[in-house]
């Protein structure tokens, strides 16, 4: 099989004060390129740090990590950050957009870390594709919430991500603009033929993926194919 | 499965990643707002280098330029207290030199228009001096008829004070004089000296027939050469085997320049440590303005690492821009401290006696440009190395801090930081053991008021109020909350309170020496220059004017014959001993009594009161001071020469005496029954306590004893309290500098902790805590930090103007209480107004606006 992502025995523990808090315990498994996967759970099951810990956003205390077979674990927070510069998009539940910073500026922006010239007319392009070519000179304080979800998603793309994850993309928005933008979301999933990678509360949007793992304090209680 | 651990990363010139730099520019456009305090540190600390180092040059130019108007001639040669001898007169005459004189002496001046009278300083001018400068006066003045011997010229704050005009007539001694000229300025004089003694000049030809020069009288002759086609060398070679066989001493323009450069010294000292504590301070505003900065940048630096940012690329974004704002301060700093630099002449004429030419100068500007952009840069990079290590998992949960490295890097910046303010002080100083003394000082200051920040954290904590109301538990409680701001606005608070209590505790001790002297029954009133002749006289005025005579002391002049059975020639001619020159040849005015007064403590031997027989051995007291400096042993032998007749003494005993108090003290005192006969001359001490009553007695007696002068104690303490007022006035602008820059400070460190609230009082607020409960909090806990702080550096203020007036002016110390005790309550309501300002924004806006737009 062709793995995108593997995660080996992971385990992460935090520290509050004198005690110390196992989040994440023993979770293992794989994913196929191209492949898209929900990981749901109850507030506080670790969704959000196993899908920071996948993303290489933080280390495991134990365990391992490969992301298209770069092993995250042992590598710098530099050589991390370059894997995600040039393989991993992300969408957040708030944006995460740069405040100061045009709608056209900040889906440039994977590609000026990147280094990449003309990039220009692919942003332009993208930000069409969401349906927000006439707002590209607008800053993120005067877009509604979900064209600056759309700015975020074209953000993702821009620099063709290997595998994208996605931390409750609709979680702050309102059900009709959450539902637009959930198809917009695996719409171009799908064009671009992306490994997805979805956490969320919501369960009908997890079943939009073909496979949902379910965590329950701290460990995977169930790896389950979307029937 | 082969994994990878370790990328290839594309090597990236940070600096010339053109997103970077554009990045920087966006980002900074949309935060000038945010980075005000940053810039405004900086613009203060510039400013006040700029301004200080611009005006130092000017000075010293000045001083280079008109260092010849000062001296008003090529060479000045004093003869202390002798007139110079017929010798070196015909000398003078003999080479054909241009030359005029001076004779200075102290006397009285009494005014017929309006029967005032007053201490003046006689300057008796010879020839055409002065030869450089001009003698500034007022319109309708006549400096013709002076210089023709007819008439005298006064200095302005005596015309002033005597509501005198051109036309009216003085006294002086026996003569009456007309004045022709009101001086505003004669070469050398400053305002300040003229207004504790300002001159009456006479031409020298009318002196004698003032009768005021008679046997005691201190009159200090001098003789003023102009060089003419001869050189410097040339002059000083015809005269100075003559200079040498008569004692006189000279000074070249060369020499008057280093003199005035070392008068200057003290004001250059005192304008580099204002500058030193303005930079240290804007130094602090920087590093805490950053981190202000900083912590609000947090989630853009994760954005951006998430997005793939190195962490270097991260820090290049804000590290460009702090330079380019830096740089802009540092502009704007310099510009404001060359336009600064144009006020301070105004506020020091007074003290200096030379015109300040304001000019432009690089050198000021270059040295301020290297400063700024090192502070800003230096102070900035801690904070900022912090974004370097922000983890991208902040975007998921805001609560992730960055990782807190100890790396090589961060040291070496640590030890930057300590070697900036260090080097810096050592360069304004220009001396390495005075700037490491500041810096020394300041890291002192510093640690204490970090250690007195950490126990108020450790015994609020310790000692917390559990059953006190809910406002006051939650203001003490936010002293030792995680993110609390209490160590950095103790040292910030406490160093301006210091700062400030500092000066008025040293103004206090200066002010206080002279009232102390002069309080209780101690003496105020001091006649002197009293003749043998009109001794009783005098006694039976003073008794008819009811007042009470305290000590009549008759004073006889003396020098030293011998000493230890070695004459003077000897002595000098003998290198290796440490005895200075003019302790052996200087004049020695020595009394005779029976007992110690009460200024004077024996310390060893015996004080023999009196002898009886012409045959006994005479025993003196000496004064430790004097007794050390030649190196003495009671018992020793010391010959006087009393006016031709040689007296042998003996020490009989060494007194400590207390200088400072104004009344007559003297270095030798005789016996009873050896002196008596000798020639000498009187000084009356005594005390009057009203002001009209000193100087109704004052106008007879100048009346009806023109050469007798007085000195009125109460007239100094109003003099020196005006000096001081103007003095005050130069020490409150300069230190408006430091004061601003702490302001600027204080306002960064209440913010850094507004924002470290806001959530938190927003919460408060949204679950139903009142506006008033939120500024009583508020009022409370800044009101905590501010009477610490106030508290905590006046305190140390103590110890250090202590230090300061022991060793320093070496004064007695005089605590002002009262001033401690005004600069910490103002220090206290400073503190709370400044965070109620800062905290207002958050208190009158709705709790859904603010957790919409800041949280």
């Amino acid at each position: 099989m062709d793995y995108i992502l593997e995660v080996h025995h992971i385990t992460k523990k935090f520290a509050t004060g004198s005690r110390e808090i196992t989040v994440l315990n023993d979770i293992s498994f794989k994913i196929t390129k191209g492949e898209g996967i929900s990981i749901v759970g109850p507030s506080g099951s670790g969704k959000t740090t196993l899908l920071g810990l996948c993303a290489g956003l933080d280390q495991p205390s134990a365990g391992s990590i490969s992301l298209m077979d770069l092993q995250l674990n042992r590598m710098n927070e530099d050589d991390r950050a370059y894997v995600r510069n040039q393989h991993v998009g992300f969408i957040f539940q708030n944006f995460q957009l740069l405040p100061t910073i045009t709608a056209f500026e900040n889906v440039t922006i994977p590609l000026e870390i990147r280094g990449e010239k003309n990039i220009a007319n692919k942003a332009k392009d993208l930000l069409a594709r969401v349906g927000l070519e006439d707002r590209i000179t607008h800053y993120p304080s005067q877009l509604s919430g979900g064209e600056q979800q759309r700015v975020a998603i074209a953000r993702a793309f821009i620099s063709n991500p290997k595998i994208l994850f996605a931390d409750e993309p609709t979680g702050n928005l309102d059900e009709e603009t959450a539902s637009t933008i959930t198809e917009l979301l695996f719409e171009m999933n799908r064009e671009e033929k992306t490994t997805l990678v979805l956490v969320t509360h919501n369960i009908p949007l997890a079943r939009n993926t073909g496979r949902i793992l379910k965590l329950k304090q701290g460990k995977l209680e169930e790896d389950s194919l979307v029937s | 499965m082969d994994y990878i651990i370790k990328i290839k990363r594309k090597k990236i010139n940070l600096l010339k990643d053109r997103w970077i730099w554009k990045l920087a520019f966006k980002d900074a456009r949309h935060n000038i707002g945010r980075l005000f305090l940053f810039i405004s540190s900086i613009v203060i600390g510039i400013a006040a280098l700029v301004a200080i180092n611009a005006f130092n040059i000017n000075l010293q130019n000045d001083i280079d330029d008109q260092a010849k108007e000062l001296l008003g001639a090529d060479l000045e040669i004093d003869a202390d207290n002798e007139e110079f001898t017929t010798e070196f007169i015909s000398l003078l005459d003999s080479n054909q030199l241009i030359y005029g004189g001076d004779a200075e002496f102290p006397s009285m001046v009494y005014f017929p228009k309006n029967e005032g009278s007053r201490l003046i300083r006689v300057k008796a001018i010879e020839g055409n001096f002065p030869f450089y400068g001009e003698i500034m006066v007022w319109e309708g003045s006549d400096t013709e008829t002076f210089y023709g011997g007819e008439t005298v010229m006064i200095d302005e704050n005596l015309a002033l004070q005597f509501d005198i005009q051109v036309g009216d007539s003085l006294r002086l001694g026996r003569a009456g004089f007309i004045i022709s000229a009101i001086v505003t300025q004669f070469p050398g004089n400053t305002t300040i000296s003229t207004s504790f003694a300002p001159s009456v000049y006479l031409p020298y030809p009318r002196l004698e027939e003032t009768g005021l020069i008679q046997y005691g009288s201190r009159v200090d002759y001098h003789k003023y050469i102009l060089f003419g086609d001869k050189s410097e060398e040339e002059v000083l070679a015809l005269l100075k085997p003559s200079m040498d066989k008569y004692d006189y001493r000279y000074d070249t323009v060369e020499e008057e320049k280093e003199n005035l450069g070392e008068n200057f010294n003290n004001l250059y000292k005192f304008f580099n440590l204002l500058s030193f504590v303005a930079l240290i301070l804007g130094s602090i505003g920087v590093a805490s303005s950053v981190h202000i900065y900083i912590r609000e940048k947090r989630e853009v630096a994760a954005v951006l690492r998430c997005l793939g940012a190195s962490g270097w690329q991260v820090f290049y974004i804000f590290f460009l821009q702090v330079v380019l704002l830096g740089f802009i301060g540092t502009a704007i700093g310099i510009v404001h401290g060359i336009l600064i630099q144009y006020l301070l002449p105004y506020i020091v004429k007074d003290f200096i006696p030379i015109k300040v030419n304001i000019q432009f100068s690089w050198i000021p500007v270059a040295e301020g440009l290297l400063v700024g952009l090192i502070m800003s840069v230096l102070f900035a990079v801690l904070p900022l190395s912090n974004i370097r290590l922000i983890s991208p998992l902040a975007i998921l949960r805001s609560a992730i801090e960055p990782v807190k490295k100890i790396s090589k890097f961060r040291y070496f910046i640590l030890f930057c930081m300590l070697m900036f303010p260090w080097l810096f002080a050592v360069s304004q100083t220009k001396s390495l053991i005075q700037g490491s003394l500041f810096f020394a000082g300041l890291l002192v200051t510093f640690c204490l008021l970090w250690l007195i920040g950490w126990l108020i954290i450790h015994f609020t904590r310790r000692f917390f109020p559990v059953r006190a109301r809910f406002v006051w538990r939650q203001s003490l409680a936010n002293l030792f909350r995680p993110n609390n701001q209490t160590i950095i606005l103790v040292v910030v608070i406490g160093l301006g309170s210091f700062l400030l209590a500092n000066m008025a505790m040293i103004q206090n001790s200066l002010l206080g020496q002279v009232e102390f002297a002069g309080s209780g029954e101690r003496p105020n009133t001091v006649l002197f220059d009293i003749q043998p002749y009109q001794k009783n006289e005098l006694l039976e005025f003073v008794d008819e004017e009811n007042i009470e005579v305290q000590q009549f002391v008759p004073i006889v002049t003396t020098r030293l014959k011998s000493v230890k059975g070695r004459t003077i020639e000897e002595w000098q001619e003998d290198t290796t001993d440490h005895i200075p020159n003019w302790s052996l040849t200087r004049e020695y005015r020595v009394t005779y009594r029976d007992s110690l007064i009460d200024s004077e403590t024996l310390i060893t031997g015996e004080f023999i009161s009196s002898i009886s027989k012409t045959n006994d051995s005479v025993f003196i007291s000496i004064e430790q001071g004097m007794f050390d400096r030649m190196s003495l042993q009671v018992g020793d032998e010391i010959e006087f020469n009393v006016q031709g007749l040689p007296v042998t003494t003996y020490v009989g005993s060494v007194r400590k005496v207390d200088w400072q108090r104004i009344q007559t003290n003297f270095m030798v005192v005789f016996p009873t029954g050896i002196l008596e006969k000798a020639p000498q001359f009187y000084v009356l001490v005594s005390r009057i306590d009203q002001r009209e009553k000193a100087a109704s007695f004052q106008k007879a007696l100048v009346k009806k004893f023109p050469n007798i002068s007085m000195i009125d104690l109460t007239l100094i303490l109003a003099t020196l309290d005006e000096i001081f007022d103007k003095v005050k006035m130069v020490i409150q602008f300069m230190a408006l500098f430091s004061v601003l820059t702490g302001l600027v400070v204080l306002s960064g460190a209440v913010v850094n902790s507004k924002y470290a609230r806001l959530k938190e009082n927003v919460l408060l607020r949204t679950i139903g805590a009142l506006k008033k409960q939120l500024v009583g909090m508020t009022l409370i806990e800044y009101g905590y930090l501010g009477m610490f702080a106030g508290f905590t550096g006046s305190l140390l203020s103590i110890v250090t103007s202590w230090i300061l007036a022991k060793y320093f002016f070496e004064i007695e110390f005089f605590p002002d209480f009262i001033s401690l005790a005004i600069i910490w309550i103002l220090v206290s309501l400073l503190t709370i107004l400044v965070g109620w300002f800062n905290t207002r924004s958050i208190l009158n806006r709705s709790p859904l606006e603010v957790l919409r737009k800041e949280v």
